[in-house]
């Protein structure tokens, strides 16, 4: 045992049982059927217009052309992010989870905002470093995503001990804006996300 | 579009983008009190000085801060030069200042004096004059009274400071405030009177005035259930130019109702990550006669105000409002955040068959409180939505919209005003507001909006 590390014995999930777009066939669509795997086989939009025209009209503004992405595209983004105190991925430590990933679609026909929800469960409850986690999730997810997604990134409820006041500080654009001109913080997370591909 | 909140009226339409923008995500934009430039708050650590006549960068001001600027703010009532305050995340706050020319004087058009030497060049530049220091972490908004005798900063350590300028450069900090028990975000002055507002991440919003030489909390606010991310007064002597300017065919509960907005003196409007907008009305102060004798430790209680809830504006937005600003010249209320949405809101007279002027009879104290104070439901008026536009900045958020005379030569009528509007995207944007024909109102204006 690490007596620094704050949980020295997580639990490891076999990187077979991962879900991942290879073995797409092996992963549960989730039941409410409001969004899931199938999400690009359905238009966005389908109000007012044809929707065949949908993706032409959706398109994204940075590169032109409207990209779709599912669940598993963000949790391929994220789940090779490394965990700050062990050599292993978040994936691998089940701190991120299909199922508790959402993409939310525009509130509106006018806007092509969409929302992704991030659940993330430290390992252990008191875990000091979920804010670290969470922040390496969210800048993970700006960094790689079109600007057209916004990233809210919170801890699964009642997995942590002050999952609120953690996620107060994830959701507060200014806190993150700060943090990522901290050079220390920067480092850290440098070192988490140097997995990522 | 037949909800009673929602009357669009009106339409922003874009005037101009300043150019060139920053590469990068800008905070906030000030306009200065007389001349026709705006200041931004940048995240590349600089600050950008734009003219609002010809839309065009006049001034880079570098290599003062080590972090994000957040804030700034140009000091009012300065003649012969300009005065601005740069609030940032390396936790500092810096006085820059700039002799300003004679505007008679002649200029060639970018805005410099023309057959500059090399000496007048360097005073054409924004100098660096003093560094103010004393927080702990970043800076998130910093105000200057309306007199420009005091300073406020706040900041992520939870303190608001106030500082006093006693002669050129020299600062005093007259006050550190520590009521709040999060980030404060944000601070404003009232227009008319030594108050000063300030917002914070605790969700709560606090009122401080001085007292026998000592900044006390006078007032504090909840409501908010979220951080409440600004806070701004109404702007003096609102009554001669809003609703409440045309005096004829007023009931007497509406002649009433403004008496006691005049008593209350100006409104105060807050917005909130929980996607509100709300104002609070201070309680008048009952009428002493005869209490000028008062021994000091009765009148620092007396000190004390009651801002009570008088509306929540219609809720448009579907995520934090970051920014709002109220209008000293028209009344209406704009604001802008994360949904990238720009909101104008407008207050108006309710009906008179509304429900405040028929429902006499009220049932419990609290009621009858709310109803003596004409709060929330029993207020006289009410605010619609006059003008909505979605994805002003594309897919950005908004971090800052702000009112400003219009300045440029299609300036419409006197005193007109444009919308700045200040995004992730590093643009600040400018739109005017204009009014829609009655059928245009009536019919599809939301499409109208997004091809604007």
């Amino acid at each position: 045992m690490d007596p620094n590390k704050d949980n020295a014995n997580p639990t490891i999930l076999n990187p077979s049982d991962l879900p991942s777009r290879r073995r797409e066939s092996t992963v549960k669509r989730r039941n409410d059927g409001a969004s899931g795997l199938f999400d690009d086989l359905i238009p966005r939009y389908n109000y007012l217009n044809d929707p065949f025209e949908q993706s032409e009209l959706s398109s994204d503004s940075e590169d032109g052309e409207f990209e779709h992405i599912d669940e598993q595209e963000v949790y391929d983004l994220i789940s090779s992010i490394s965990d700050p105190e062990h050599p292993l991925s978040l994936g691998s430590l089940a701190v991120v989870n299909l199922p508790d990933i959402r993409i939310q679609p525009p509130t509106s026909p006018f806007s092509s905002i969409s929302t992704v929800v991030v659940e993330i469960t430290p390992t252990i409850t008191h875990c000091s470093l979920a804010t670290v986690i969470g922040l390496g999730v969210r800048v993970r997810l700006e960094q790689a995503l079109p600007p057209r997604f916004r990233v809210d990134v919170r801890i699964k409820k009642g997995t942590h001990s002050t999952d609120e006041a953690v996620n107060k500080q994830l959701g507060d654009k200014e806190r993150v804006a700060a943090a990522l001109e901290n050079a220390t913080l920067m480092g850290v997370l440098r070192k988490m996300l140097s997995t990522c591909e | 579009m037949t909800s009673p909140t929602l009357a669009l009226s009106h339409v922003l339409r874009p005037l101009a983008t300043l150019s060139p923008p920053s590469n990068s995500r800008t905070w906030q934009t000030a306009p200065h009190p007389s001349q026709p430039i705006v200041a931004t708050a940048c995240s590349d650590r600089t600050v950008r000085v734009y003219s609002l006549t010809s839309f065009t960068l006049l001034h880079s001001i570098t290599g003062g801060h080590k972090r994000s600027v957040r804030s700034v703010g140009w000091k009012p009532g300065v003649r012969g030069q300009s005065v601005l305050a740069t609030g940032s995340f390396d936790a500092s706050a810096g006085i820059w200042r700039r002799r300003e020319d004679d505007e008679s004087e002649p200029k060639d058009f970018t805005n410099r004096n023309t057959g500059d030497s090399d000496e007048e060049e360097e005073d054409d530049d924004y100098q660096f004059a003093c560094i103010l220091d004393g927080h702990e972490s970043e800076i998130k908004s910093l105000a200057w009274s309306p007199s420009g005798q005091y300073l406020a900063t706040c900041s992520r350590d939870k303190s608001v400071w106030i500082w006093e300028e006693l002669e050129d450069d020299n600062f005093e900090t007259v006050a550190v405030l520590t009521e709040h028990d999060g980030d404060v975000k944000c601070v404003n002055w009232h227009p008319e009177e030594d108050l000063l507002v300030s917002s914070s991440y605790d969700d709560s919003v606090r009122l401080y005035r001085e007292d026998s030489d000592d900044w006390v909390q006078v007032a504090a606010i909840d409501g908010h259930k979220m951080t409440v991310w600004w806070a701004a007064f109404e702007g003096s002597g609102m009554a001669k130019v809003d609703f409440r300017k045309q005096r004829d065919g007023l009931g007497e509960k509406q002649t009433q109702y403004i008496e006691l907005l005049e008593r209350s003196g100006p409104r105060l409007a807050t917005c909130s990550d929980d996607c509100t907008v709300r104002l609070w009305r201070r309680r008048p102060r009952e009428r002493h006669d005869g209490g000028t004798g008062m021994p000091s430790i009765i009148r620092s209680a007396a000190i004390d105000e009651d801002w009570l809830p008088e509306a929540t504006l219609p809720q448009q937005h579907t995520r934090a409002v970051y920014s709002l600003s109220w209008s000293q010249k028209t009344g209406l209320i704009v604001s802008a955040g994360s949904d990238g949405k720009i909101i104008i809101y407008k207050e108006r007279w309710k009906a008179p068959d509304a429900p405040s002027t028929s429902n006499g009879a009220s049932n419990g104290a609290s009621a009858d409180d709310q109803n003596k104070d004409w709060m929330g439901e029993w207020a006289l008026s009410e605010w619609v939505v006059v003008a909505e536009l979605w994805e002003a900045h594309g897919v950005f958020e908004i971090n800052h919209v702000t009112w400003a005379a219009r300045r440029d030569k299609g300036v419409r009528w006197e005193g007109e005003e444009v919308v700045l509007s200040t995004g992730d995207d590093g643009e600040v944007r400018v739109w005017t507001l204009d009014e829609l024909d009655v059928q245009e109102g009536e019919g599809s204006d939301a499409d109208k909006m997004v091809d604007a």
